[in-house]
């Protein structure tokens, strides 16, 4: 493997900076949860490259623990989603401003 | 018998008041007023009992100590002594005969357990002053018979004007009560204790100037209390009393308590000759004005309360003038006819249908039980000082007392004296008349009169009319009995020399004389009464309260509304709101942020991200130099 | 060999990312977002990661994107989400600033000569990672463990009637 460390990095930003596009610019929840599962990934890639570069094994460590938490949230909001469709028939986040000042 | 149970003397009254409001109205009726009876006529026998006591230096007895602090020592103690028991006898046996009349004047009131229980709670309170060994427990006393005094006078309290004669009774009475609490803690402050008899004492060694101070804040305290000038509004007002309670407290007893404050502590108060004469001149200006108003006045009750005013005037002039007994044989024999006076009215009032105007009365005379005319008349006469009866007794005496002071200053005030009693005689047939003689003038119908309301009037009338025996002067072979019981307490020695006693007597006949004859010449056939600017002025008290409104009340009131709406409400509630304002102001600023939409938080989320996203590309370069 | 194959799953992990977020039909995007799984998934073989590559496919493209296909099934989701019309306009100034500065990072990350080195031989066999998981980080795994089991509780309340009254 003879690529730079900085280019792996480079692909996780890229990665990242469209996860949090399509956490902005989705409406639906579903998409916007989808967003966050690219940015997870694209830290998940970030943890890998920086273990390889180190060559230490913690980096992979954490991107499993990531992964068992993005798990745990997945089944959360996912839970949330349901609920929310069964409230107003809708998954549009800006339908839904019950916290509004 | 144990000293000890002079307590019982205060503490019976003390002791059935409880028991009825506790339990009064849960009781029978007939048991709450007979509570109420005993509790005072128990005090009453009670008081003969322990006659004995009082001779010599009287009896102390103490219950406990009070209050105990470093040098001060105050113990709830009573002093019976030979200007008390008097007093005592007086204070239970009327509120006795008075209770009685109660039971039946009110025996369609509903709320008679309220009614005897603050009555009883009353005499508790009047006894405290008149046994009271020291200025604390007398304090106690006095503050309890005005809170008596305010809750009686507005029993009716479902009536606005009631209630607020009530309030109006409390408020003017307080003002002199501060007088005296200073008194007391000046006394206190110079002697170092609060007992009576140590004050009198110390007397002599308190510097002149304190003693002048002292005593005429006394006075002013004692004016509030007396319905005195300047504090006299309240008393015409108070009539808006069930009538025992005018009989009991507005006329009897109550309102004398200044003078028998003033007598208490007359060793204290006669080293000062400035303060003596205040006390005469504030008792002789009292007497002349309330005369006056009396002349005036259409509500029998009224005329009657003026007519307490004036004759406690008189109780001044001869503390003024230096004779303690003069004063109190006067305050005896006043208490009597004038108890009596109110108790009859009561039942004139009843007999024309609830109407407290004079001038729609008229012929009640064959109207009512024939003895009530012959009873009235024989309080009329004691009030207007008829020869022989107890009211013409003790005013000559006042009058002599006057007459002899040494001070030739004293000569106006006797003047004053004589002046009012044509003005007292003048009055009072007025009144006779109208109610008496002549046709029925009313609409209203009768009231049955229970026999309760009626006996009780017997033991008053003669006691009025005998009440002379008690002091008999020694010109006409008495033997003085009241003078020579008090012995050192009975202030200055009244000697003059026989023709001048014939002359001020033959004086006093012709002056009660006078008035009856002016009175009989006026009122005999009855006329409508004049409206004028005099009578105007007469009946509404020389506009007294128009003026104490002017003086005191409304510049009191404008500072309260500068202080509330001025100072409160603008300045510092404006302050507040301002800042309350800008908060809010603030809050909702934020409240817009708080959207309550997902992408608001998002973006905001965004902004926050670059920002710091630029503040590392910031600390790259500067660090990096690249 | 392997560095060129690197930048080619790299480019097409982009790229199925790029048309997962553009997707109107939320099924499309799952679908996308599993492409780019997978090419991330080899990536991490690539960096000698086998164990996370292996997790990577089976827990996110396995799992969680299934689960993800689930739900919009279930709710029967239609490609609803309109067009974004001023919304552009409303993220304009963001997208603007945010790009600019995501190319001065790229920019300085690749300038920067620690990035310019090249991440070395490296393969680290399932068995080390399991020993470390078990040995060193074995409180962490508990922690997580729990943290699981929470949210399967929340998820089983949320999931559960809605009182009445309560639906819209």
């Amino acid at each position: 493997m003879m690529i730079p460390f900085g280019h792996a990095l480079a692909f996780a930003a890229v990665l990242f900076v469209l996860g949090l596009t399509c956490v902005l610019l989705r409406r639906q929840i579903l998409m916007i949860l989808i967003g966050v599962e690219i940015m997870l990934n694209a830290a998940s890639l970030v943890f890998v490259a920086a273990s390889a570069y180190w060559q230490q094994v913690d980096g992979q460590i954490f991107s499993i623990m990531l992964m068992a938490i993005t798990a745990a949230e997945v089944a959360v909001a996912l839970a949330m989603v349901v609920y929310l469709w069964r409230r107003k028939r809708t998954l549009i986040a800006d339908d839904f401003n019950g916290m509004r000042g | 018998m144990n000293e000890s149970l002079l307590f019982l003397i205060p503490l019976m009254p003390l002791f059935c008041a409880v028991i009825n409001m506790l339990f009064g109205m849960r009781l029978p009726r007939l048991f709450a007023e007979v509570m109420a009876v005993i509790g005072v006529a128990s005090a009453f026998v009670l008081t003969v009992l322990f006659w004995g006591y009082a001779e010599g230096e009287g009896t102390r007895a103490v219950l406990f100590t009070w209050l105990n602090s470093g040098t001060v020592d105050v113990s709830f103690a009573l002093n019976f002594d030979r200007l008390a028991a008097p007093m005592t006898l007086m204070v239970t046996g009327v509120a006795t005969l008075i209770h009685l009349y109660a039971v039946g004047y009110m025996h369609k009131e509903d709320d008679y357990a309220r009614f005897f229980s603050l009555l009883n709670l009353f005499v508790f309170a009047m006894l405290a002053i008149v046994l009271a060994d020291n200025m604390l427990v007398l304090f106690l006393g006095w503050e309890g018979v005005g809170l008596c005094s305010y809750g009686l006078i507005g029993f009716w309290y479902r009536k606005l004007e009631n209630a607020k004669a009530g309030t109006k009774a409390f408020l003017v009475t307080r003002v002199g009560d501060v007088f005296l609490g200073i008194a007391l803690l000046w006394l206190f402050a110079v002697t170092g204790t609060l007992s009576i008899s140590e004050i009198n004492a110390q007397a002599t060694s308190i510097s002149s100037g304190v003693v002048l101070a002292v005593s005429l804040l006394l006075l002013l305290g004692a004016c509030g209390k007396s319905a005195q000038l300047p504090l006299m509004t309240w008393l015409a007002d108070a009539m808006a009393g069930p009538t025992p309670v005018s009989a009991l407290i507005h006329a009897a007893t109550m309102v004398t308590a200044g003078v028998y404050l003033l007598c208490r502590l007359f060793p204290l108060v006669s080293l000062s000759p400035v303060a003596m004469m205040a006390i005469t001149a504030i008792g002789a200006l009292t007497a002349i004005y309330a005369a006056t108003c009396a002349m005036a006045q259409r509500e029998i009750k009224r005329v009657l309360a003026y007519s307490t005013m004036s004759q406690v005037g008189y109780m001044f002039m001869a503390v003024g003038a230096g004779t303690v007994a003069g004063a109190m044989f006067h305050l005896l024999t006043h208490a009597f006819f004038k108890a009596l006076l109110f108790m009859t009215a009561g039942c004139i009032i009843h007999l024309a249908g609830d109407e407290n105007d004079i001038f729609k009365m008229g012929g009640l005379r064959r109207r009512g039980p024939v003895e009530l005319f012959w009873i009235f008349l024989a309080g009329a006469v004691c009030l207007a000082g008829l020869p022989l009866t107890g009211g013409f007794f003790s005013k000559d005496g006042i009058l002599l007392a006057l007459f002899t002071h040494p001070d030739p200053t004293y000569k106006i005030f006797w003047l004053i004296g004589v002046v009012t009693a044509l003005l007292t005689a003048f009055y009072t047939f007025r009144l006779v008349y109208l109610v008496f003689a002549g046709e029925y003038r009313g609409t209203g119908h009768p009231h049955s009169l229970p026999l309760l309301m009626r006996w009780p009037l017997w033991p008053l009338a003669l006691l009025g009319l005998l009440g002379g025996l008690f002091n008999l002067p020694a010109f006409v072979g008495g033997g003085e009995t009241l003078h020579h019981w008090y012995d050192d307490l009975a202030g200055r020695a009244v000697t003059a020399s026989h023709e001048v006693e014939w002359m001020l007597v033959g004086l006093a006949v012709a002056i009660a004389a006078l008035g009856w004859f002016a009175a009989h010449r006026r009122y005999r056939i009855y006329q409508a009464p004049t409206e004028n600017a005099v009578t105007r002025f007469l009946l509404n008290g020389w506009y007294a309260d128009a003026l104490v409104d002017r003086l005191f009340v409304r510049p009191f009131t404008a500072m309260a509304r500068f202080c509330s709406s001025g100072c409160d409400r603008s300045l510092f509630d404006g302050t507040l709101s301002i800042l309350a304002k800008m908060a809010s102001g603030w809050g909702s600023l934020l409240t817009q942020m708080t959207t309550g939409r997902l992408t608001t938080y998002l973006s905001t989320f965004a902004w926050g991200f670059l920002i710091l996203l630029g503040w590392f590309l910031l600390k790259l370069v500067d660090g990096g130099g690249h | 060999m392997a560095s060129l194959l690197f930048y080619i799953l790299g480019f097409i992990m982009l790229a199925a990312t790029l048309l997962c977020i553009t997707r109107r039909n939320p099924v499309h995007a799952v679908i996308y977002l599993v492409v780019s799984f997978f090419a991330l998934a080899l990536m991490f073989y690539l960096l000698g990661a086998p164990l996370v590559a292996a997790f990577e496919v089976i827990v996110y493209a396995g799992a969680i994107m299934v689960l993800f296909l689930f739900i919009i099934m279930m709710l029967g989701l239609a490609p609803q989400e309109t067009p974004e019309g001023p919304g552009w306009q409303r993220w304009l100034p963001l997208a603007l600033l945010s790009a600019s500065l995501m190319i001065c990072t790229l920019l300085l990350i690749l300038q920067d000569p620690a990035a310019g080195k090249p991440i070395g031989e490296f393969y680290l066999a399932p068995q080390v990672v399991g020993e470390a998981l078990f040995g060193r980080y074995a409180l962490a795994v508990e922690v997580v463990s729990f943290q699981l089991l929470f949210a399967t509780i929340g998820a089983y309340m949320l999931g559960r009637p809605l009182p009445k009254g309560e639906d819209s």
